[in-house]
């Protein structure tokens, strides 16, 4: 890994030049906050760089809502998808682990992987429900990217993570290395002054494991009272980052479409006999939690919440996991 | 693997036969577009174009690959179109997923085997495995049980397989009709007739929830310990791929790491018998 540093107005003449051969996404104010947005050349000099997370998770890039899994894969034009905070560079670790397991790799799911630049962008700032750090996840890219970017003033310092990354930076004209400490010095008291916001504002929330422990110990009350305002609506599943489960829809023809689902959704593991042991919606509401920090961590290396607080944000019924969990400790 | 490069792809199958094993009960005949081949235990999605599909573990032999035998309970959405379709009708087979019955560790046993309703589908699939490697075996008893004289599926296999040295079946119903001349009760009460060596055993447990429940309680009361008994759990097998989470039984995918189990590697898991 090795730091290069550009003037911003260059790097916006690098991007309008890579937007002939690429298609890129970037985060965008929105009448509701920030969220992705498709780049056009007129749009360069407004992109939101280093803000916390757009509203819409990584893996939808990847797994659409709804995709006919039975057609052939289409041929697209290579992306990168720019501005990604930490939280979701390793939100897509699950994902990739389930769909891209070597046993039963999923073509859709592969191409567009292969065809995508992840670009990474350091959280400056943080929002209400962030709490990344408490899990073990920095609100900057440390390796999982391809580039991660960080603008000071009329600078943009740019991390280079992979071989990927270094090639589509090969034509880009006026990039320096990094070699004045002093900035490199100014983005660790960046990041230090982040680090310290997640800290003071999520005092006393357990960590991941600890988290784990208190959800599979807990007795069934808890989950009655904080479920007793879900209405199984799904949008914690849906702005999940590492969520994924989905369901198999047929069409004549033996085509099949693959929707996405969610465990809160009643039925979910009904069998055709009528047994359902998520019948009950305080045990739907508890799976979530029991799949995220208990079950997902003995099967898989990646992490299955990242403290991205989307899940909070999106609830209707105002329930916060982390309130839940500060309960349990 | 079927159809590679895509894994939601079904393989299509002609659908040559329908044997009515019992008023609910159906066996579908398939013969696949290409060779099909499966280890006995392991499932199949089975899709009814334009429908659905559904999760069955086939009833054949796992030695033939030129067709493959389904037998299919009418008792959801799916399959009561399934039981709507005639000869001739292509269906669609995915797989085979998962983990079946681990044949080659019953070796020099006895297999035991409890079977309920439609539970003995994969079971018969087990016995034309178990019937190949005969001389391997001990014994092998076979327990089945069914709510009505009328609701016993695969009637000539259990004659053919007394017939058969070191086969022995046993057969009970809940409410029997005037021409029934075997066991009343539960199927875990045939297990009081059953003559068996249970150290140097296994037992094999197939069939609705509540049978398997009761079935393994009574196994464990017998002296058999949690890893001499293999159970294929009945869960949403969805994807089969260990993807879509419909099956998740606490940390295991039912349909990757299934559906075969011994209950020693299940028993901590949540609700294992629903």
């Amino acid at each position: 890994m090795h730091h290069l540093i550009i003037n911003k107005d260059e790097w916006d003449k690098a991007l309008e030049k890579l937007l002939l051969s690429y298609t890129i996404f970037t985060p965008a104010d929105n009448e509701f906050g920030q969220d992705y947005e498709l780049l056009r050349p007129e749009d360069v000099s407004r992109i939101i760089y280093n803000k916390p997370k757009p509203s819409t998770p990584l893996k939808t890039f990847f797994l659409p809502l709804k995709e006919n899994v039975t057609s052939e894969p289409r041929h697209e034009k290579q992306r990168i998808i720019m501005g990604i905070p930490n939280c979701d560079i390793e939100g897509l670790g699950l994902p990739e682990e389930m769909y891209l397991n070597g046993e039963f790799d999923d073509v859709f799911f592969q191409r567009r992987r292969e065809n995508t630049i992840l670009i990474a962008s350091d959280c400056l700032g943080i929002q209400e429900h962030c709490h990344c750090l408490s899990y073990g996840i920095s609100p900057y890219t440390a390796g999982k990217a391809d580039l991660a970017l960080i603008l000071l003033e009329d600078k943009m310092v740019i991390r280079v993570i992979t071989g990927k990354g270094e090639d589509l930076l090969k034509d880009v004209n006026h990039l320096m290395p990094l070699t004045d400490n002093s900035i490199l010095e100014s983005i660790e008291r960046k990041h230090q002054i982040t680090g310290d916001l997640l800290k003071e504002k999520n005092k006393g929330l357990p960590d991941y494991a600890t988290t784990g422990r208190l959800v599979k110990e807990s007795g069934p009350a808890i989950w009655k009272k904080y479920s007793a305002s879900c209405v199984s609506c799904g949008a914690c599943t849906l702005i999940c980052p590492t969520c994924t489960c989905f369901l198999l829809i047929d069409k004549p023809g033996f085509e099949k479409i693959r929707q996405t689902d969610a465990c809160q959704y009643p039925g979910f593991q009904r069998v055709a006999g009528g047994e359902d042991e998520l019948h009950e919606l305080h045990k739907r509401f508890r799976n979530r939690y029991m799949c995220k920090y208990v079950w997902k961590p003995e099967r898989f290396r990646s992490i299955a919440c990242t403290g991205c607080g989307r899940c909070i944000e999106a609830c209707i019924g105002r329930i916060s996991k982390n309130e839940l969990f500060m309960e349990l400790v | 693997m079927v159809n590679h490069g895509n894994i939601y792809k079904p393989l299509r199958a002609k659908l040559t036969d329908v044997i009515e094993e019992s008023p609910l009960i159906k066996t579908f005949v398939l013969v696949p577009e290409s060779r099909f081949s499966f280890k006995t235990g392991q499932f199949i999605e089975l899709t009814v174009d334009g429908i659905g599909e559904a999760p069955f573990t086939p009833s054949s032999s796992p030695l033939v690959t030129d067709t493959l035998e389904v037998t299919v309970m009418k008792t959801g959405y799916v399959t009561e179109y399934m039981h709507n379709l005639k000869p001739g009708a292509f269906m669609g087979i995915r797989g085979p997923y998962g983990r079946g019955y681990p044949v080659e560790e019953f070796h020099d046993k006895e297999v035991l085997i409890l079977g309920g309703g439609c539970g003995l589908a994969p079971i018969r699939s087990l016995l034309y495995s178990l019937e190949d490697i005969t001389d391997k075996l001990r014994k092998v008893i076979l327990c089945y049980g069914s709510k009505t004289p009328k609701d016993c599926v695969y009637k000539p296999l259990f004659a053919r397989l007394n017939k058969i040295n070191k086969f022995e079946t046993y057969r009970t119903v809940d409410k029997p009709d005037d021409e029934w001349t075997e066991s009343v009760g539960v199927v875990t009460g045939l297990l009081n007739k059953v003559d068996v060596t249970i150290e140097n055993s296994i037992a094999v447990v197939c069939g609705p929830p509540i049978m398997m429940k009761f079935g393994t309680i009574r196994l464990l009361e017998m002296g058999y310990k949690d890893k001499q008994i293999y159970l294929s759990m009945e869960k949403n097998m969805s994807c089969g791929l260990g993807k879509c989470g419909h099956c998740m039984m606490g940390e295991f995918f039912v349909c990757k790491d299934g559906p075969v189990f011994t209950y020693d590697e299940i028993k901590d898991q949540p609700n294992i018998w629903s």
